[in-house]
């Protein structure tokens, strides 16, 4: 089980981001918890200049962009 | 009811003729610029100047430019702002970052330029740029003891470095040429080099129709539309459409719909460079020197983004149909807007409150732009009406300052960022540097001798300079104010 934290205040970029990572995992057959940050305050705690920010496992792997599909499913693997 | 309906024409009509003469050559390109600063600009190209080691004669003009570059929406100003101060080079490259965006980015430039006029959209870069650093250079001042107790924190999220790709970088050059060659008013853009008559009968009935229907008085400032301006409309509509169905889904893949859509606004931009004339012989088509430099420049937009990584070229298209999204629905409402408000203020009210370039009248400008919101780049087209009216430009640019920089959301997210001391202290110097950015420039339009006001302007950011550096060695804090 994979926690998966979207970065964002709302903007069409951050509900772009969640539909990408929905989508990767459900292809991959991974299972994960989605969770959507909208409090700049918690956003800030990580560190990125830009969202949205794509969070894996308390990890932050990208942000400011959209990844496409196949590097949220290369980062849900490893 | 008959004053309803003349409302609502002014609505209409005012909406229509910025669709048809403003939006074009300028907002098409400029949103297509904007994708392209937001895709393909590396951030760390920018960002690495930002950290808490950089010293403020670099760390400063580099917020600036990561204000014009970066920031053309909230989803970068918000958390780059925070990163800067909480993690970065502290409270004042902050401050002169959140200043600076909303003056200093392309879309901004670019629909000022086109409505305001060149001149005045120069003036609104420059000063924002001088105060926006001079802001922040006395919020550092003044808060110096906030930025001493960041010490401790590390310096990771800048270190990262990134150079813009040489094909991203042709990508850019090459729009803001089609930008230039669509907007600026000069020859040999303006050369006609051959005219073809088409056989159309109906061109001048359409064209007085359209007069009927879009009344306009050329001594108010109002402007009709031409059949031109009709055609250009209606393809504006078909871009919208099959942009829906091309772009919406971009970062999949391009689709029959994303060529039809990219084809459609690169006609656009030729048909609103030719010149129509109807006549009544038909309609008579005339080949312009903008026409072929338009061409010429998208030509090599293409040639510099065919070499772009699919990636690359996917997050450019998402990015600017994101911007068209997000700002040009509320910006063809607040057009509508402002044509219906127009017809209710009398031009007397504003020739008495804001007439004359004085104190009174840069402070009730900016009192105005402080209370005031709305939505990006639909202060343009509030400061036009204001222009038409009557007002002076001095107070004009002051509102110009004000508006975009202080809003209630605005003020509540930096509060949130900063706490509220620093955000009243940088709402105060807001509103008192816009006054005085107002008056300065109303100065020069009023013909005052140049060499005072650029002397003044230079001498107050020198005396702040001096001030930060005196500061900087009697404390003995490390020099990243």
């Amino acid at each position: 089980m994979k926690s998966i934290k979207i970065l964002g205040s709302g903007c069409a970029n951050c509900k772009k981001l969640e539909a990408v990572a929905r989508e990767a995992a459900t292809r991959a057959g991974i299972e994960a918890s989605f969770e959507k940050v909208t409090d700049m305050k918690a956003i800030m705690a990580y560190d990125l200049l830009a969202t949205p920010g794509l969070v894996i496992d308390e990890k932050l792997v990208s942000s400011g962009r959209i990844p496409t599909q196949d590097e949220v499913r290369k980062w849900l693997a490893s | 009811m008959d004053t309803f309906l003349h409302l609502i024409n002014g609505g209409a009509g005012n909406l229509a003729a910025y669709l048809a003469a403003h939006v074009l050559l300028c907002l098409v390109p400029a949103f297509f610029i904007a994708g392209a600063m937001a895709a393909l600009i590396p951030k760390p190209s920018i960002t690495r100047w930002l950290g808490r080691n950089a010293p403020y004669r670099v760390s400063y003009p580099a917020a600036a430019a990561a204000g014009s570059l970066l920031a053309v929406c909230s989803c970068t100003i918000v958390p780059l702002f925070a990163g800067i101060y909480k993690k970065g080079a502290g409270l004042g490259p902050a401050i002169t970052f959140l200043f600076f965006a909303p003056a200093g980015n392309i879309l901004a430039l670019a629909y000022t330029g086109s409505i305001l006029g060149v001149e005045f959209a120069f003036a609104r870069f420059v000063l924002s740029l001088f105060f926006g650093i001079g802001i922040g250079l006395m919020m550092a001042v003044l808060f110096w003891r906030d930025d001493a107790s960041h010490d401790a924190q590390t310096d990771t999220l800048f270190a990262e470095q990134a150079d813009i790709a040489a094909p991203a970088l042709g990508v850019l050059l090459s729009l803001i040429a089609v930008l230039i060659a669509g907007t600026l008013k000069l020859w040999p853009l303006t050369a006609t080099l051959g005219t073809v008559t088409l056989p159309l009968p109906w061109a001048e009935a359409w064209q007085a129709t359209l007069s009927a229907w879009v009344p306009f008085d050329a001594a108010k400032g109002e402007e009709g539309v031409s059949l031109q301006g009709s055609l250009l409309i209606l393809l504006l509509v078909l871009i919208g459409l099959s942009a829906w169905k091309g772009l919406e889904n971009i970062v999949e893949g391009a689709n029959r719909w994303t060529w039809l859509a990219l084809g459609l606004a690169a006609a656009t931009l030729l048909v609103a460079a030719m010149r129509l004339t109807p006549s009544a012989a038909g309609l008579e088509v005339a080949l312009t020197g903008r026409a072929v430099a338009v061409a010429l420049a998208m030509a090599a937009v293409l040639h510099f983004a065919r070499r772009l990584d699919a990636d690359a070229c996917r997050a450019w298209l998402w990015e600017a149909w994101r911007f068209v999204k997000q700002i040009f629905l509320l910006l063809v409402v607040g057009v509508f807007v402002v044509g219906i408000v127009r017809q209710l203020v009398q031009p007397e009210w504003i020739q008495t409150l804001a007439g004359r370039n004085d104190l009174l009248a840069n402070a009730v400008a900016v009192v105005f732009g402080v209370f005031m919101y709305f939505p990006t780049l639909v202060e343009v087209p509030v400061a036009h009406m204001f222009l038409d009216l009557g007002m002076h430009r001095g107070p004009l640019l002051a509102y110009l300052m004000a508006d975009p920089e202080l809003s209630l959301q605005s003020i509540l997210m930096v509060a949130a960022v900063i706490g509220r001391p620093k955000t009243f202290t940088y709402v105060a110097l807001v509103a008192l540097f816009s006054i005085v950015a107002g008056l300065a420039y109303g100065a020069w339009v009023d013909g005052m001798d140049r060499a005072w006001i650029v002397g003044g302007l230079t001498s107050f950011v020198g005396v702040l300079v001096a001030a930060l550096s005196w500061l900087l060695r009697r404390r003995a804090i490390p020099a990243r104010i």
